[in-house]
């Protein structure tokens, strides 16, 4: 139980997250939403018509779709496996899953390009035993590729929240499933996984809406030969004359790109969790 | 074909350790309840992980109704087993968790609820049948976990400390209730418990463990009032234990005085332990100097309700006694029946009733 808080503290204690909130998403939103209404909607209308912009979003979308996955069911294994650990190794575990939050995009780009790029240590290594380091290097530089470089921090972000929900689960419920008669398979499909789902949900969309957001890595890595849109951003403020109005536009699609992942994350685990 | 849960010459050692459990030979009888206890730590838990399957022996072999499943997995073994936690699904409801068991095994959705309701039915919790286990107090979730441990006819019934999450009320309400549902379906069962009350009020037969050996198995009675040794009694109820020395034929010396009683089986000279339980122990007005009568000083008197617990200091040991009477004791008497000689040392194996 929570005691209650007199109205004007909780106020005081609202106000600075409020301020922050106001000034760095309402105000650039508010500006973003004129610059692109600017030309009376032209902007929008020209997306509609600009192919670039619909493989952008192509590419956005299954990038946003196939790392988070991919990194899902590394990011769950490794939950698994952590949740099963003593305690010392588990926190030391988890410090060296959680450092690579801390770097930039372009740290990863790079190490990944030292390792597998086309001079790369690992590339190098698999020419040895005859694997084509142009089709090994090359990898990284594709969707395929960007996709493994997001599933880097990705994967973190999952275990991060898999884990304490893994925590709370009492195995005992496995070893109560295998005695009633379950194999071991069906006993993680039908006692473990129900009881999860909710975090996995969330867990998903969260790293739905970072892949689908990220730029850094990608723009180091890829530069703009894949096609998503937050390159495509970039290449409109940036490279040959800036085009602010669909860029603005651009900006707002990918806003509530995110925020739709989000929302729906949040509530489908609601739900979940309710029932 | 014999209908039994049993243990032949089984060891199994938890890797990196020394720890595990050593030469396990036991046998539980259709119908049979066998309690196994021992101090935390003792192996009670591991010898029954291993007969679930949870475990594999790395010597010895496991059968149930003669059939060797050493090697089968648990969900092939088909015993129920009730978990500390109980273990259920709360994702499921009661009738759910219930029908579980008969879903695994393709029995269609009428059936198996209609079988799971008549599950619950038998262990009061009819009513209850649509809430999730988190809506149920203990003494239900445990009714429950007891309904889902049995409603598919399992050859045991396993069950790992089932009343130790219980207040203490409802701990002897429902170890009646176990006893009642485990002889109405008349199945073997291992019951893992560190309450040594709890395994005497319901065992047909106790088994001691200590490090991972077994040593004693006998009836709730054998037990108490013949234990194998020192350990045993001093865990197995409260008891009186003093060295002594077989000093003649119906004679032994020990710190409080001599005390006459029966000294078969052991030469004069002997080192034995001497064993009273405290309720033989019979409080005397006068002190007489009668053998067997022993004179002191009442160091402690606590009254327990339905006895007084009384502690007597008598020459250099002390004496526990439990007695009804509300006079004041100067004096007890320690008749011959009521003292059982112990073997002095154990060994580590410890011997075999």
């Amino acid at each position: 139980m929570t005691p209650r808080m007199p109205a004007p503290l909780l106020l005081a204690f609202l106000l600075p997250g409020a301020v922050v909130f106001a000034l760095f998403f309402l105000l650039p939103l508010t500006l973003i939403l004129a610059e692109a209404g600017s030309d009376g909607g032209a902007s929008f209308a020209g997306l509609l018509h600009d192919p670039v912009f619909w493989n952008g979003l192509a590419g956005s979308l299954l990038l946003g779709t196939v790392a988070p996955a991919f990194s899902l069911a590394v990011g769950f294994v490794l939950a698994m496996a952590l949740a099963r650990m003593t305690p010392r190794r588990r926190t030391a575990a988890l410090f060296a899953i959680s450092l690579p939050l801390t770097f930039s995009g372009l740290i990863v780009a790079y190490g990944f390009i030292l390792v597998l790029g086309r001079a790369g240590f690992v590339t190098q290594l698999l020419a040895m035993v005859g694997f084509d380091p142009a089709v090994v290097g090359g990898l990284i530089f594709s969707p395929a590729g960007l996709g493994l470089a997001y599933s880097y921090y990705l994967i973190p972000r999952v275990v991060l929240i898999v884990l304490p929900a893994l925590r709370n689960f009492d195995p005992a419920q496995l070893a109560a499933a295998r005695s009633l008669g379950a194999g071991a398979f069906r006993s993680v499909v039908e006692i473990l996984l129900p009881q999860i789902v909710p975090s996995l949900m969330a867990a998903y969309c969260l790293t739905a809406a970072v892949a689908i957001g990220a730029y850094g890595t990608a723009l180091a890595l890829v530069g703009t030969q894949v096609n998503i849109l937050p390159l495509l951003l970039y290449s409109k403020i940036s490279e040959t004359g800036t085009d602010l109005p669909s860029a603005a536009a651009i900006s707002i699609v990918l806003v509530a790109l995110c925020s739709l992942v989000i929302v729906l994350g949040e509530t489908l685990s609601a739900r979940t969790r309710r029932a | 074909m014999t209908r039994s849960l049993a243990y032949a010459g089984v060891s199994y050692r938890y890797p990196g350790s020394d720890a595990g459990i050593f030469d396990i030979d036991l046998e539980i009888a259709e119908g049979e309840l066998v309690a196994v206890i021992g101090a935390s730590g003792s192996g009670k838990t591991t010898l029954l992980k291993l007969l679930a399957g949870f475990a594999r022996p790395d010597r010895g072999t496991i059968r149930i109704n003669g059939e060797d499943v050493t090697g089968q997995m648990p969900e092939a073994r088909r015993l129920g087993v009730v978990f500390q936690s109980y273990a259920l699904f709360p994702h499921m409801s009661a009738l759910d968790n219930v029908a579980y068991p008969l879903k695994v095994r393709g029995i269609a959705r009428a059936e198996r609820r209609r079988q799971a309701a008549d599950a619950l039915a038998r262990v009061g919790l009819a009513e209850r049948s649509g809430h999730q286990p988190a809506m149920l107090s203990g003494g239900q979730q445990q009714r429950v976990a007891l309904a889902r441990a049995l409603v598919f006819r399992p050859h045991g019934l396993l069950l790992d400390e089932p009343l130790s999450a219980l207040d203490p009320g409802l701990r002897v309400e429902m170890r009646d209730e176990i006893l009642r549902v485990q002889r109405d379906a008349g199945i073997a069962t291992l019951l893992v418990t560190h309450d040594q009350e709890e395994a005497l009020s319901i065992a047909d037969r106790v088994c001691v463990m200590r490090q991972g050996r077994l040593i004693q198995v006998a009836t709730p009675h054998q037990l108490y009032d013949q234990p194998a040794d020192a350990e045993v009694a001093a865990f197995v109820g409260q008891s009186n234990l003093w060295p002594g020395t077989v000093a003649a034929a119906g004679r032994v010396a020990t710190a409080i005085g001599d005390i006459p009683c029966d000294t078969a089986g052991h030469a004069p000279g002997a080192a034995v332990t001497v064993l009273v339980r405290p309720e033989r122990v019979l409080p005397v007005g006068e002190a007489g100097a009668a053998p067997g009568v022993f004179a002191g000083r009442v160091v402690s008197d606590r009254f327990l309700g339905p006895v007084r617990r009384i502690d007597l200091a008598v020459g250099d040991g002390v004496v526990r006694l439990e007695t009804h009477s509300q006079e004041t004791v100067a004096a007890v008497r320690i008749p011959p029946a009521a003292v059982r000689l112990l073997p002095r040392e154990t060994a580590p194996t410890g011997g075999r009733t």
